[in-house]
């Protein structure tokens, strides 16, 4: 392999991995604030077919992504409203979800399958893009990777610079306290809820509309997963989540490079590749036994260690919040 | 209507046991309306589906070899939601069972079928019981969220079927043909499970709900079951009275996949008699994995209520294909009916919660108003919301033993606490 096939490999990584930054990014902020949004598989079913359907009605892919989102958040507004109104489950009411979407995507989404429609066209970015190395990699996709780009930084910011941000790590770490401080942790909630629901309906978008173009049975089935299992690997950080999104779809990349090398072995075996290294990932961040292999290295080394290794859920995830 | 059902406590039972039925019968008539929307006549349609679904003796048979699987599954479904752990690996655990009882049935074809098929069903449960161990190992061990692990080796499990039946386990006249369809050869039919013939019914449905009851004698009456529940229940308190919460979510776990695995071996010795795959976990399984845990959450989670659920969603399942064949309608309408089911259920159950949370907040009043007029006042500490629930002494609301008061769900529970306090300090 020459340099400029590492360069189109390393591309269409970041490519691959926009949608699902952008999905985890969302889970983040929701999972943040105290809420599991397990739906996300159905979620992105749902939000991919209604994409590429207003998006080829339409011919426009941003109408497309609109609508997607709109879908995003209703489904994460059920959950919601399950979870905070009804006191439901959150785990039983995104299960239940999942299903539904696959169902009433496959459904709906019948006319529509294996047709062409509304794609997001290559944008590069003038003066970035002439960049060595970096600006073919990043610089010389599109708008959604930009987006996905802009959205890793942003999310961060927002988490842990704003005010706004800390209310709403406040709901999901310690609600009590944040709702003595005078913080609405059920709206919190239901709002990040609601935005994080949004942006995994673009992320849906994004698969139909840009990464895995047009839209079959089960088109992006199995990619919500994977971003909830980011999630946690990311250790509920954007960027260590972004790493992780980058590193299944180097994963997928080196599995695909490995069977043209290997082809005796079957194919099999790289496909599940990934899904047994993200087996292991959450293995080893979440394990007692990290922390004490941690424990045994010098002190020196201790706190960066477990930075980079351990993590652990904001305290209130998954757990309702009463008020009085 | 709440507040009659509250005050009527047999009633409101009745209500909840039918609750699930009527919760069917309300997605089908969404349904009806979608049937309405694509142009067919919903009468017509349901008509074609309760005769695909009872009919006949075959259709009735056809009802009850789809619902086994489900009935299997939803099992150990029932034994791991009640150690609070979401077992949602089926699908893989159901392929896992299915692959070693299979590669048995080929590896000795001519063996007594008295001495292969006993066995098979042991590979299958042995295998479904490795498979669902795993995600429980991991769970309890390294603290891997099983629902992510269990997906996770659902795709693994699907991957290696779809690896074996092309390779190394495909029928050697597959292999000669151009087709080369992944399937294994046929198993010896000598080994078909008795079937009562002329219809498809096999001997699998009766074991299956044979296991029903055992999985309820094991629940509820034993030492195993008293521990797994106690610790879905509440895992810190079963850790101070002595119990082992690791192993008893391995066990769970082990368990559930078990009951998974031996439906995927019932599956290929009752029905299919070769293992067979699209490519897709639904080829091979009939999502079956995922039906499963409708099946039980439809069964209110108890093994002997998965029963009569598992019977009503394989009815659906034959009954929607048949509406399908009759009337031209698009198949994913049923893929989408079903999931309205899902939805209208799981809606019902929201609801029947929330009708008992009711009855508790008369429990309670009961506790604090006792309190309360020992301490002499403090009644309006109340919340507005136990108020309309009528006279605390009415329909036969009885106080609460310790058991129930600890049941007495989140929102209410600084209720007690507050009374007790008064009582105490007067």
């Amino acid at each position: 392999m020459n340099d400029s096939q590492l360069i189109a490999v390393l591309a269409s990584i970041v490519l691959q991995a926009s949608p699902l930054i952008i999905a985890v990014c969302g889970e983040i902020l929701t999972e943040r604030s105290g809420i599991v949004n397990l739906s996300l598989d159905g979620t992105m079913l749902m939000s991919a077919m209604t994409g590429f359907v207003v998006g080829m009605q339409t011919d426009n892919y941003w109408l497309g992504f609109l609508a997607a989102a709109v879908v995003g958040a209703i489904f994460a507004a059920i959950v919601a409203f399950g979870s905070i109104r009804l006191g439901q489950s959150q785990v039983a009411i995104g299960f239940v979800l999942t299903l539904l979407g696959d169902d009433l995507s496959a459904f709906l989404g019948q006319n529509y399958v294996r047709m062409t429609g509304a794609v997001v066209p290559r944008a590069g970015i003038p003066l970035l893009k002439d960049l060595p190395i970096l600006g073919p990699i990043l610089f010389n996709q599109n708008i959604v990777v930009y987006f996905a780009i802009l959205l890793i930084v942003a999310t961060w910011w927002w988490l842990n610079r704003t005010q706004a941000g800390l209310r709403l790590r406040g709901a999901g770490e310690r609600p009590t306290a944040a709702f003595a401080r005078g913080v609405d942790v059920n709206r919190v909630r239901y709002l990040y809820t609601i935005l994080g629901g949004a942006l995994v309906g673009i992320a849906g978008a994004a698969y139909s509309l840009n990464v895995k173009i047009g839209w079959s049975d089960g088109h992006v089935r199995g990619f919500g997963w994977i971003a909830l299992a980011i999630v946690i690997f990311g250790g509920w950080s954007p960027i260590r989540g972004a790493f992780g999104a980058l590193l299944f779809g180097a994963t997928k990349a080196l599995a695909t490079v490995l069977q043209r090398a290997f082809p005796e072995v079957s194919v099999v075996a790289f496909n599940a590749i990934p899904w047994a290294l993200m087996i292991l990932v959450l293995l080893a961040v979440g394990s007692d036994y990290t922390e004490r292999f941690i424990e045994v290295m010098p002190r020196r080394w201790q706190r960066p260690l477990r930075r980079i290794l351990r993590v652990s859920p904001p305290m209130a995830l998954g757990t309702a919040f009463h008020e009085g | 209507m709440i507040d009659f059902l509250v005050r009527n406590p047999r009633l409101g039972r009745l209500f909840d046991l039918l609750l699930p039925l009527l919760a069917t019968l309300a997605a089908l008539a969404v349904g009806a309306i979608m049937l309405q929307l694509l142009g067919a006549n919903p009468f017509v349609a349901y008509r074609a589906l309760l005769e695909g679904a009872f009919g006949s003796q075959n259709a009735l048979a056809d009802t009850i070899v789809r619902a086994t699987p489900l009935l299997l599954v939803g099992l150990g479904i029932c034994i791991a939601f009640r150690a609070g752990v979401i077992n949602i690996g089926g699908e893989g655990q159901f392929i896992a069972g299915a692959l070693p009882a299979t590669l048995l049935g080929l590896s000795f074809p001519d063996a007594p079928a008295i001495i292969i098929v006993p066995a098979a069903l042991l590979c299958g449960f042995l295998g479904g019981a490795v498979w669902g161990s795993i995600p429980g190992l991991l769970k309890a061990y390294f603290n891997v969220n099983e629902i992510l692990s269990t997906i996770m080796l659902n795709i693994i499990a699907l991957q290696f079927m779809n690896f074996l039946l092309r390779g190394p386990m495909i029928d050697p006249v597959q292999l000669q043909a151009a087709s080369a369809i992944p399937q294994t050869a046929r198993l010896n039919p000598a080994f078909d499970l008795p079937r009562w013939v002329p219809t498809r019914l096999h001997a699998g449905a009766l074991l299956a709900v044979a296991l029903a009851v055992v999985v309820y004698i094991l629940l509820w009456r034993t030492t195993i079951g008293y521990r797994i529940r106690a610790v879905g229940f509440n895992p810190d308190a079963s850790r101070y009275a002595g119990i082992n919460v690791k192993r008893n979510i391995v066990l769970a776990l082990l368990l559930s996949g078990a009951f998974a695995g031996l439906a995927g071996a019932v599956q290929v010795y009752g029905v299919s008699h070769r293992m067979i795959t699209d490519g897709s976990t639904a080829g091979f399984t009939g999502n079956a994995g995922f039906n499963g845990i409708v099946a039980a959450l439809f069964g209110k989670l108890h093994p002997l209520g998965a029963i009569p659920a598992s019977f009503i969603f394989g009815a659906l399942i034959v009954g929607a294909n048949s509406l399908q064949r009759a009337m031209q309608v698009p198949a994913a309408l049923i893929t989408a009916l079903n999931g309205l089911v899902v939805v209208f259920v799981v809606c019902s159950d929201i609801f029947s919660r929330r009708l008992a949370r009711r009855r508790q907040i008369g429990v309670v009043e009961v506790g604090s108003k006792g309190a309360g007029e020992q301490g002499g006042g403090g009644a309006g500490e109340r919340p507005a919301a136990a108020a309309n629930v009528g006279p605390p002494d009415s329909g036969g609301v009885k106080p609460a033993p310790p058991a129930t008061a600890a049941k007495v769900s989140a929102p209410i529970k600084p209720v007690a606490p507050v009374a007790g306090k008064e009582a105490s300090s007067d």
